[in-house]
């Protein structure tokens, strides 16, 4: 608890000692990393569903928010509750497929992968709305209310980055609330053992399908801000690699953790950048961190410290 | 259209082959030793420009092949070594090791031959003729050299010592151990063997088409998929699931728009493991 408390806190007082711009575009880019890591630990490292919609949701809600925006008219905020109900509607289908014929494993991971796919092609050839693989430029940007000033848009990396922050820790504060409530411990039984928990009377097709539709919604916003922030979507926002790295993000800090998936995203994003490389090594160094990260520390880097600090109390 | 579609269907289980080889290490790797060993893609792409790279320099094509293949298989063993044996039994681990080793190899490959597709001079040219349809010969022989390759390697698994032992291990290496088989020297064969295959698939498909860094990690998903479709654990699955996954993404291709190729193959991956969520040759 302290640690989550400190890491927060070391979060939101950042921006007031660091003035460097470079560093805080990290920290941005780690904290929308850290909102699909934090959604994708609550499917795989809560309830063990080793999903690959990832990429699928983030994309088709970062192409929703923009578009949506711009031909409606919508500000930042409202559209994004479309994008979510379109990515609680995409989890809702696919989850039912996938549960209701049980897949497990490695062959729910394939399957998913399959439909994400299939919607990356899909965007990718839409060409009239998504402009295809060229891609969309974003020019809008997010508003709020700030008191004083009304309604002004979000400018600057200091703004940037309390917003993205905000948005992470309300993010993981969802996560934390269900987590806690009955439905953590029916995903916790469902991940531990699966006909165990059937047996228990647990409806595991009705919690799996709960696990996986409330952490696509909560991934479908980080679709939304990147799109504004970076200011430009293409479909590789759908790529099979957006998987990878955000299951990499989450190995690496450690599944089964909500602090886990933020470290995790902080090394990944942030590490590569802070040594000044060309980009082919810099591609090295990510792997190297990744292999030796894992190898080193089995269980991540917040499992590892957490069950140090265990042994240490004992 | 005859001519088309069988091309097409030719061109599909050739691709498959590939696909099936691919998927045919990483049931190995994981049926005998529990390792998931997602970076096959990248020892196919090492066996394809050392291949590349042996021809440019003078060596004939069938010559070339071997020492792609050891350098593959070589390439293989050291990352056995230095970190796949430590992710045993550990899936995602070895998911993330491998990730790793994906971003590495494919960035040093970046690095020695930059992005650049290259192509090899051809090996085999002409075509056969049958009726009023063209084969090319390369193809054919690749074909079946693949196809040769999966045989054997199921008959040596159903019927020799190494594969007895190869199955036991499979099922508990510590009773295997005491019946006498040496299992490190079993895991390492395993690795070799799945790795000097990807290589022989890479020297392959460098025999047809042309290259690029990233080629690795597009063939390690469709062998992953050929692996699931054909059920992990079977070694003709592999093959069938390849065959399958290819010839469907060609022949889709001819009837229905290009730019949903990959499509194809998943809708019907999807389709399949519905109603044998197994694979087709895997057990329930």
């Amino acid at each position: 608890m302290t640690g989550q408390a400190l890491l927060w806190g070391t979060l939101y007082a950042l921006p007031i000692f660091v003035r460097s711009d470079f560093l805080l575009t990290i920290f941005i880019f780690t904290f929308i990393y850290g909102i699909l890591a934090v959604t994708f630990d609550l499917i795989f490292g809560f309830t063990g569903q080793l999903t690959m919609f990832h990429p699928a949701v983030f994309g088709v809600s970062a192409y929703m928010t923009h578009l949506l925006a711009v031909h409606s008219g919508l500000p930042f905020w409202a559209a994004t509750l479309p994008s979510a109900a379109a990515a609680v509607v995409l989890a809702v289908v696919v989850g039912s497929i996938c549960f209701k014929f049980r897949l497990k494993t490695f062959y729910f991971a394939v399957v998913t992968l399959a439909f994400a796919e299939m919607i990356r092609l899909g965007v990718m050839n839409w060409n009239s709305v998504t402009n295809g693989t060229l891609g969309l430029v974003v020019a809008g940007k997010p508003t709020i209310y700030w008191p004083g000033s009304g309604v002004v848009p979000i400018k600057g990396p200091i703004a940037w980055y309390y917003l993205t922050l905000v948005c992470l820790s309300v993010t993981a504060l969802l996560c934390g609330l269900v987590l806690r409530s009955w439905m953590g411990r029916c995903f916790a039984a469902i991940r531990l053992n699966e006909d165990l928990a059937r047996t228990l009377g647990v409806n595991v097709y009705r919690y799996k399908l709960l696990s996986f539709a409330i952490g696509n919604a909560l991934a479908s916003f980080a679709g939304g801000l990147y799109g504004y922030y970076t200011g430009y979507i293409d479909p590789g926002y759908l790529g099979i690699n957006q998987s990878m790295e955000v299951l990499a993000m989450v190995l690496l800090g450690g599944q089964g953790t909500l602090t886990g998936p933020i470290v995790g995203s902080l090394v990944l994003t942030g590490l590569p950048h802070a040594i000044d490389l060309r980009a082919e090594l810099r591609a090295v160094l990510y792997g190297a961190i990744l292999i030796f990260t894992i190898l080193v520390m089995p269980r991540g880097i917040v499992g590892t410290l957490n069950a140090w600090r265990s042994r240490r109390v004992s | 259209m005859t001519q088309l579609v069988l091309g097409q269907i030719l061109n599909g289980a050739i691709i498959g082959a590939m696909y099936g080889i691919i998927a045919l290490g990483i049931t190995l790797t994981f049926g005998i030793t529990g390792i998931v060993n997602f970076a096959l893609g990248e020892f196919m792409m090492i066996g394809a420009y050392a291949t590349y790279a042996l021809a440019e320099r003078g060596l004939p094509y069938p010559v070339a092949v071997v020492p792609a293949c050891l350098i593959a298989a070589a390439a293989g063993y050291l990352s056995n070594k230095a970190f796949f044996r430590f992710t045993r039994n550990n899936l995602v681990n070895g998911l993330l090791v491998s990730i790793g080793l994906i971003s590495i190899f494919e960035s040093a490959a970046m690095l020695l031959w930059t992005a650049t597709p290259v192509e090899m001079h051809f090996v085999l040219p002409g075509a056969l003729r049958v009726g009023d349809i063209g084969l090319p010969k390369m193809k054919l022989v690749v074909f079946a050299v693949i196809v040769a390759v999966i045989v054997a390697t199921y008959l040596g698994l159903a019927r020799t010592w190494l594969g007895r032992a190869a199955f036991a291990y499979a099922q508990n290496p510590e009773a295997a151990m005491l019946m006498g088989v040496h299992t490190p020297r079993l895991e390492t064969a395993v690795m070799l063997y799945s790795t000097g295959l990807a290589g022989l698939g890479g020297a392959l498909y460098a025999s047809l088409y042309s290259l690029e860094p990233a080629m690795g990690g597009v063939y390690v998903i469709k062998g992953m998929e050929a692996a699931i479709l054909g059920g992990i654990g079977s070694l003709m699955g592999s093959l069938w699931g390849g065959v399958i996954l290819g010839v469907i993404e060609g022949v889709g291709s001819i009837f229905l728009p290009t730019a949903f190729r990959d499509a194809y193959g998943l809708a019907v991956l999807v389709a399949i493991l519905l109603f044998r969520p197994a694979g087709l040759f895997g057990d329930e």
